[in-house]
């Protein structure tokens, strides 16, 4: 009697579990593969270039081909790095930009943790990522990885600031800090319009926590021969990279929950409803990812002392008023939720 | 609740654990990481108790903002580990020597049954039932009314510390060259360019003045 | 959404008050730059004297506010002007030496202003988490004052050594209010008080966990009066730090931490008399002793002073140990009369220049009866005043807290008393020794200032005459020790 209990209470629920990680995580390198393709393709559009296009049909195996070649080779590790934090980093950059699916509603009732600080858990989640980079810059033992790994420490802790008060409007206007309930709270206007400037501010703030172009000085190509991943090959390199890419959709994600509606259809009419709420999420998930890829393949990057200067001196007080504007807004004109 | 007595004491034997490891380790980056570690599992004791908010910002404030810094110092500063191991051997006896005897002393008072006073249980700010008030909003109604001054004066607190961490360390270097994007903004490219057309074979020629 | 209960933010007016001045002051100095330095000063002395008025015409009877983190009563009153006034004179007399040594910067009144804030606060708390952040903002703005010429290497190195040793403080500060919060589930000092007389009731000792905090929490308030043995960082901290923030340091927190020193004491601990007694009995002989003795040798003025100073805390603690109200009143006396001596004192040392130099050794003040004789009496009668020589002013400060000690039967603490003071007279007089009969080694500069002038007057003649009319300080000081014994 005990020994059933014991299995229907802990190891059934355990599977369970497990099984629906799989069914969130599979999908997601997925499109981590997808969208590594789209953005060669987008990008070779932009510059009048085929891009892939030999391995499958339009190339579109290529992302396999790619996999396989990086996990045939060798994984080399600096003879002076710090062994354990060296593959640790890689490690925790890629489980990073997947732990944060975990609070996600990709439909009203499709998450798997639907936590009362849904919001707080993807800031802590985002605000971790800089350690991946700056481990790997350290245990590397390298200067350039190191130089890189403190560009980034400082950028990301520096936009992270920003994002936390484009997050605190968003709590003024929905009055949660649950997913699912922000969601709710945008069913007659979506937020990205009465909070028009945050929305700007934070899809910035999220190309500078991602380290993408015109923010990515932590790599650097031309000066810092790629920054913390200079010592980084094969596997480890690619978790990195998946680790990046997943990041990249899940701040699309978390913006679209945030400013776009999430799950809901643009108007409450019949033919769009009745639409699974997941389509929409994922439709408006794409939308974001595009931008970010349009971004990188328009925009040259910023110098050190600009990006600063953008996130302290422009970001952080703009952010700030406008918390105290959205604040003072919604109390005197008592558009307070509950 | 098996489950979360195993969980409860994995979380805190890594939070003791880490603690130490923080102390004893012999390179200051291990020690930030593990001070992390510990970081990270006293916020699942948090969860365990059912206080996620504090459990969050735990996460968001001290790992996400004070350790970065501290990593980023650390990593920095080029400190020779074999003189600071042997300090810490040098005045070994000495510390350990007060510690233990402050840790009899403690466990004397508290073991002697003096301290086995019954008061009244009372705390100074009951927690409201959780399933009634969720404990962001509970910490949010205490903090914003009855510990509104405490509140406001930690944030001139704050304020000075960031007032002397200006005072003390910024300087204006002089002799550097400053962005200022309103002049460049301003600029009229009629006033800076010119248009010259230029034949083949014969070069530009550009009057200085 | 709970409403406070009783908020009474009226209560708190001269803290809200000095508080928003210093954030206006502030943001005019950021976009003004530190060419604003002396106006900030004077608005903020003008600040100070506002809250100085809204101190005094607050009703007199006791009143909490902010659901009991905060109280005022007559004790608060009269300690808060005291501290005001300190603060605002030290702010005044600093002026000259602010402009001329190179420290004019607009940082300087706002963080003088912050730190009167925080001794506001402390003054006025009425819970340990306010306790701790009155204590937390008023030391985080000394830090930062003692290290304030941060290119001088003694100014960087006084900085360091005050929060280090501050920061210790501080933590001793905190397991004390563990302790105390866990053994009574109270941080409310009334609550607390009931806590500790509900307990005591069990045995004779009381809670012995509760005895824990409080040490800890004697220790960082002994530590923050610089009583020793928790005084090392204070002769390093005096010597080092820029002289207006020494005479600063001398003037007004020592007051604010004394004054919560006894209402911690006295409220929510006044079960355990008994036990605090023999903490304080042995502070107060231990800072008498070495105050008197260790200042003998000294060579640099700022450095006596701070030796002195723990001398002088020994003496207020005198009163604390008996305990009872004349003991407070006694307590509050000295105080009183011990910051208008420093102020004095203070105001002859920021005037030892010479050759536009800031000098500091004790010997450059030989024969200062013939270059500069007014300087030099005033300067005299501060120094028997300090040594309490009759009929000055320090006298009677002694006298108070010395009687007071003899009523409660403290025979012996009261005959160290007396003993240390002929030992620490010696050292005063010798400086008045120096000044009359030393041949002049090289004159200090004069002008002094005006300010200095007007500061130096007024606290040599409220020092001189004091026994004249004492009545108003005898009467306040009464009353506000009355208020603390409910």
């Amino acid at each position: 009697m005990a020994e059933s209990n014991f299995w229907l209470d802990y190891i059934l629920p355990l599977l369970l579990i497990v099984g629906y990680i799989l069914a969130i995580v599979v999908p997601i390198m997925l499109s981590v593969a997808i969208v590594s393709y789209a953005e060669r393709k987008i990008w070779a559009a932009m510059q009048w270039r085929k891009g892939p296009n030999v391995v499958g049909p339009f190339g579109l195996f290529q992302p396999l081909a790619d996999g396989a070649k990086f996990f045939l080779k060798e994984t080399i590790i600096p003879s002076g790095a710090n062994r354990v934090l060296f593959l640790l980093a890689p490690v925790i950059m890629f489980s990073l930009g997947l732990i944060g699916w975990a609070v996600i509603p990709f439909d009203q009732h499709l998450v798997l943790a639907d936590i009362n600080v849904g919001i707080l858990y993807l800031f802590a989640v985002s605000s971790l990522g800089v350690y991946g980079i700056i481990i790997a810059g350290w245990a590397s033992n390298s200067r350039y990885a190191f130089l890189g790994a403190l560009r980034s420490a400082a950028q990301m802790v520096s936009y992270e600031v920003s994002i936390g008060f484009v997050l605190v409007t968003v709590l003024l206007a929905a009055g949660s800090l649950n997913l699912n309930e922000i969601v709710e709270a945008q069913k007659g206007l979506w937020f990205f319009i009465p909070l028009a400037p945050m929305f700007v501010i934070y899809l910035i703030s999220a190309l500078a926590e991602t380290n993408r172009t015109p923010f990515d000085l932590p790599e650097a190509e031309t000066e810092l021969v790629g920054g913390y991943q200079v010592e980084y090959s094969s596997m480890s390199w690619v978790l990195f990279m998946m680790g990046e890419y997943a990041n990249i959709i899940l701040l699309s994600g978390i913006a679209v929950i945030l400013f776009l509606g999430g799950w809901l259809p643009p108007f409450q009419v019949e033919p769009l409803t009745s639409v699974p709420g997941i389509v929409w999420f994922l439709l408006k998930t794409s939308v974001l990812v595009f931008f970010f890829t349009w971004t990188k393949g328009t925009f040259p990057r910023y110098r050190y002392d600009q990006l600063m200067r953008l996130g302290w001196k422009v970001f952080l007080p703009a952010s700030l008023f406008w918390v105290v504007v959205t604040a003072g807004a919604m109390h005197l004109f008592g558009w307070l939720p509950k | 609740m098996i489950i979360e007595t195993i969980v409860f004491y994995v979380f805190a034997v890594v939070t003791v654990a880490a603690g130490v490891m923080v102390v004893v380790s012999r390179n200051p980056v291990h020690s930030v990481l593990f001070l992390i570690l510990a970081f990270f599992s006293s916020a699942g004791l948090f969860v365990l108790m059912g206080a996620e908010f504090l459990a969050m910002v735990l996460i968001i404030v001290y790992v996400g903002a004070v350790a970065v810094l501290f990593l980023f110092v650390v990593m920095m500063l080029d400190i020779n580990f074999s003189e600071l191991r042997a300090g810490f051997f040098q005045y070994l006896p000495v510390g350990g020597v007060v510690g233990v005897i402050l840790l009899a002393e403690l466990i004397l008072v508290f073991a002697s049954g003096a301290a086995d006073i019954t008061l009244p249980k009372t705390v100074a700010s009951p927690t409201p039932p959780a399933d009634v008030v969720s404990n962001t909003e509970a910490l949010g109604n205490i903090l914003y009314t009855r510990y509104a001054y405490l509140f406001q004066a930690a944030g001139l607190v704050l304020l000075v510390a960031m007032i002397g961490a200006i005072v003390l360390t910024h300087r204006r270097r002089v002799g550097v060259r400053r962005q200022r994007i309103a002049d460049q903004v301003a600029r009229d490219p009629k006033d800076v360019i010119e248009l010259k057309d230029v034949k083949p074979g014969e070069g530009a020629s550009w009057k200085s003045d | 959404m709970t409403e406070l209960a009783n908020p009474n933010y009226l209560a708190a007016l001269p803290e809200m008050f000095l508080a928003a001045a210093a954030a206006v002051l502030l943001m005019i100095g950021v976009f003004v730059g530190n060419r604003s330095t002396t106006a900030l000063t004077l608005l903020s002395a003008l600040a100070m004297a506002a809250a100085f008025i809204m101190v005094l015409v607050a009703p007199d009877e006791r009143a909490t506010a902010f659901g009991g983190l905060f109280v005022t009563d007559t004790f608060s009153t009269f300690m808060k002007c005291l501290v005001l006034i300190g603060a605002s004179v030290t702010l005044i007399m600093g002026l000259g030496y602010v402009k001329r040594e190179g420290m004019a910067r607009f940082e300087f009144p706002v963080l003088i202003l912050f730190a009167s804030v925080g001794m506001l606060m402390m003054i006025s708390a009425n819970d340990l988490i306010a306790l701790y952040i009155g204590l937390e903002l008023q030391s985080l703005s000394l830090y930062i004052l003692a290290a304030f010429r941060r290119d001088a290497v003694r100014s960087s190195e006084a900085g360091l050594k005050y929060f280090v040793l501050g920061a210790l403080s501080s933590g001793f500060l905190l397991y004390g209010c563990s302790m105390v919060y866990g053994f009574t589930g109270a941080t409310n000092f009334e609550a607390i008080a009931a806590a500790v007389a509900s307990g005591g009731e069990a045995g004779a000792a009381g809670p012995i966990g509760i005895l824990i905090g409080l040490v800890f929490i004697a220790v960082a308030l002994a530590f923050k009066i610089s009583a020793v043995p928790f005084h090392m960082w204070t002769p390093d901290v005096y010597e080092g730090a820029p002289t207006p923030v020494t005479a600063f340091f001398a003037a007004a927190p020592k007051i604010a931490a004394m004054a919560l020193l006894l209402r911690v004491f006295l409220g929510p601990f006044q079960e355990l008399v008994e036990q605090w007694e023999q903490i304080i009995l042995f502070v107060s002989i231990a800072s008498m002793a070495l105050g008197a003795l260790a200042a003998i040798g000294q060579t640099n003025i700022k450095r006596l002073m701070a030796y002195s100073s723990i001398g002088h805390v020994g003496y207020a603690l005198v009163g604390l140990a008996a305990g009872t109200p004349e003991g407070v009143r006694g307590v509050i006396i000295y105080l009183t009369i011990y910051m208008v001596m420093s102020l004095g004192a203070f105001s002859c040392i920021l005037a030892m220049r010479q050759k536009g130099q800031m000098v500091e050794q004790i010997s450059d003040l030989a024969g200062l009866s013939k270059t500069n004789p007014l300087m030099a009496f005033s300067f005299a009668v501060f120094m028997f005043s300090m040594a309490g020589i009759p009929p000055l002013a320090g006298f009677f400060g002694k006298l108070y807290v010395f009687l007071a000690a003899i009523d409660a039967g403290l025979y012996g603490l009261a005959i160290v008393g007396v003993l240390t003071s002929v030992v620490g007279a010696f050292y005063y007089i010798r400086i008045v020794k120096l000044m009359y009969f030393d041949e002049p080694a090289a004159p200090l500069d004069r002008p002094i200032g005006v300010e200095l002038s007007v500061v130096l007057a007024g606290t040599g003649i409220v020092t001189v005459l004091f026994f004249a009319y004492p009545t108003p300080v005898l009467i306040g000081a009464q009353a506000a020790a009355a208020s603390l014994f409910p």
